[in-house]
């Protein structure tokens, strides 16, 4: 017969695998709002420790004509998320008979994730789209839906590497210069954004293969392109 | 009309053989009982503007409120049973703020017309309370019909509802004792191209023609919601008291 004592031992010594909800599956998106256009890209690499199980996943969802979402990090909270954003977008495009605009997205959104405060999406999101008046516009999230209004944002893995540079070259921030400032173009902001990729992919594991770049106008609503990285 | 009694005039949940709802009509009756409440809308803004009935000089004339706000940019006149009004009001005032909550933005007056209507018809159902056990909680349907008047992004709007959750929009619409007579009157008197100024005068007009009293600032309600403040606003007793110095100008 055990003795109580021996019980508590032998329940100490069990072993069991820990609970591990999250896991990072690293990612990089940028958002640029322009005068008159919103650019929001996104990678496809999915990457798992050393691993890259995908090297095409996608990392955006058009909310409308003139907002998307995309979202770096765990790539299963991504999906889930992405699910019940567009859920309440088509209810509520429904119900209300007109189109989801930003701000309206950039609060949702912030809800959704303040939501699950204490057992949050794994996700690092930004918002971009054009505005009331046609501009453009971006907000970049934490996890727990803490944002910003702001012209320019990157957010995952790459955002160390990318963000200075954005800020320098898109807000014309520390510039040793006054040079004169001048607005980018949509082409220069296309460029920028397949260069700032094209370098962050040098250094970090997380970012390659290739991005999903989004250009939203009002002319044109959302037009995709696809721009290939290196796939090392 | 509804001379012959049945048993279907007690159930609430029960279509007669005809495919009636008895109380369901019965509460439409109840509006005919109410006060007299005007609602005009043009491009400027929609007014809206009430009798009250001061049954008794000892009465506080402004303890009777039968119009109100349910988000600043959406007002509401009702009349009928006054009570009951309470419930769809405070139900319409939870959706609008739960609305600006989650969507950063006021809410469009017509879903917000439609949130007040989801209740009108949920009489005799058991409404789950704080321990989601189902507890009884209306047996009859609302005796009140309601006049909601706003502003949002698609312009000013005027939406009647009834006892049985329909709503329509108006361009403008009397309900009450005096509705036959002040819906004509309106008839008569409306134009597309009003001005806001010239729908207040045919408000108080219209209710003049109705009323049994004599139109006084302090048994007259009046309020607005302006196209381009897009707020709701009930005018003061002096405000009220030029409009009909406006409309007694005219008459001269």
């Amino acid at each position: 017969m055990w003795k109580e004592s021996s019980v508590v031992a032998t329940m100490a010594s069990l072993q069991r695998p820990d609970f591990m909800p999250y896991q990072n599956n690293g990612g990089t998106v940028v958002a640029i709002g322009g005068e008159d256009y919103c650019i929001v890209s996104a990678t496809t690499r999915l990457g798992l420790g050393f691993a890259i199980p995908t090297r095409n996943v996608c990392r955006y969802s058009i909310l409308n004509n003139r907002v998307v979402l995309a979202t770096a990090g765990m790539f299963a909270d991504t999906a889930t998320l992405h699910k019940v954003i567009k859920a309440r977008v088509k209810i509520y495009e429904e119900q209300q008979d007109k189109p989801f605009g930003l701000h309206s997205a950039a609060q949702l959104l912030s809800n959704t994730l303040y939501y699950r405060r204490f057992f949050p999406y794994y996700t690092f999101n930004v918002l971009g789209g054009l505005d009331e008046d046609g501009q453009g516009f971006v907000y970049g999230f934490d996890a727990i839906g803490s944002g910003e209004k702001v012209k320019v944002v990157c957010n995952g893995t790459g955002q160390a590497l990318i963000q200075p540079i954005l800020d320098n070259q898109v807000e014309k921030k520390q510039q040793y210069e006054n040079k004169q400032i001048t607005k980018l173009s949509l082409q220069e902001a296309v460029d920028l954004i397949k260069d700032v990729f094209t370098s962050a992919g040098e250094r970090d594991i997380y970012t390659g293969d290739a991005i999903d770049i989004c250009i939203i106008t009002k002319e044109k609503g959302v037009l995709v392109e696809t721009f290939q990285l290196k796939q090392d | 009309m509804f001379l012959t009694r049945s048993e279907y005039d007690r159930g609430v949940n029960t279509f007669s053989p005809e495919g009636r709802l008895f109380q369901v009509e019965y509460a439409m009756e109840a509006i005919k009982l109410g006060s007299t409440a005007v609602g005009i809308q043009t491009a400027e803004g929609v007014v809206l503007a009430v009798e009250k009935r001061l049954s008794s000089p000892l009465l506080e004339p402004n303890s009777v409120e039968k119009l109100v706000e349910i988000d600043e940019h959406v007002g509401c006149a009702m009349s009928g049973l006054v009570a009951d009004a309470r419930t769809m009001i405070e139900h319409a005032r939870v959706e609008a703020q739960n609305h600006r909550f989650t969507f950063d933005e006021a809410m469009p007056v017509e879903s917000l017309t439609q949130a007040t209507c989801d209740l009108a018809l949920r009489f005799g159902e058991g409404v789950e309370d704080d321990e989601d056990k189902e507890e009884e909680m209306m047996s009859r349907p609302f005796g009140v019909s309601l006049l909601i008047a706003g502003v949002d992004n698609k312009g000013p709007a005027l939406f009647y509802t009834d006892p049985s959750g329909t709503y329509i929009r108006w361009l403008a619409k009397a309900i009450g004792a005096g509705a036959e007579g002040a819906q004509s009157a309106l008839q008569e008197a409306y134009y597309k191209s009003m001005t806001l100024k010239e729908a207040e005068t045919l408000a108080l007009r219209t209710l003049r023609e109705v009323m049994e009293e004599k139109v006084e600032s302090n048994n007259v309600e009046v309020a607005a919601v302006r196209t381009d403040t897009k707020k709701f606003v009930i005018y003061t007793e002096a405000q009220v008291k030029e409009c009909l110095s406006r409309l007694e100008n005219r008459d001269s």
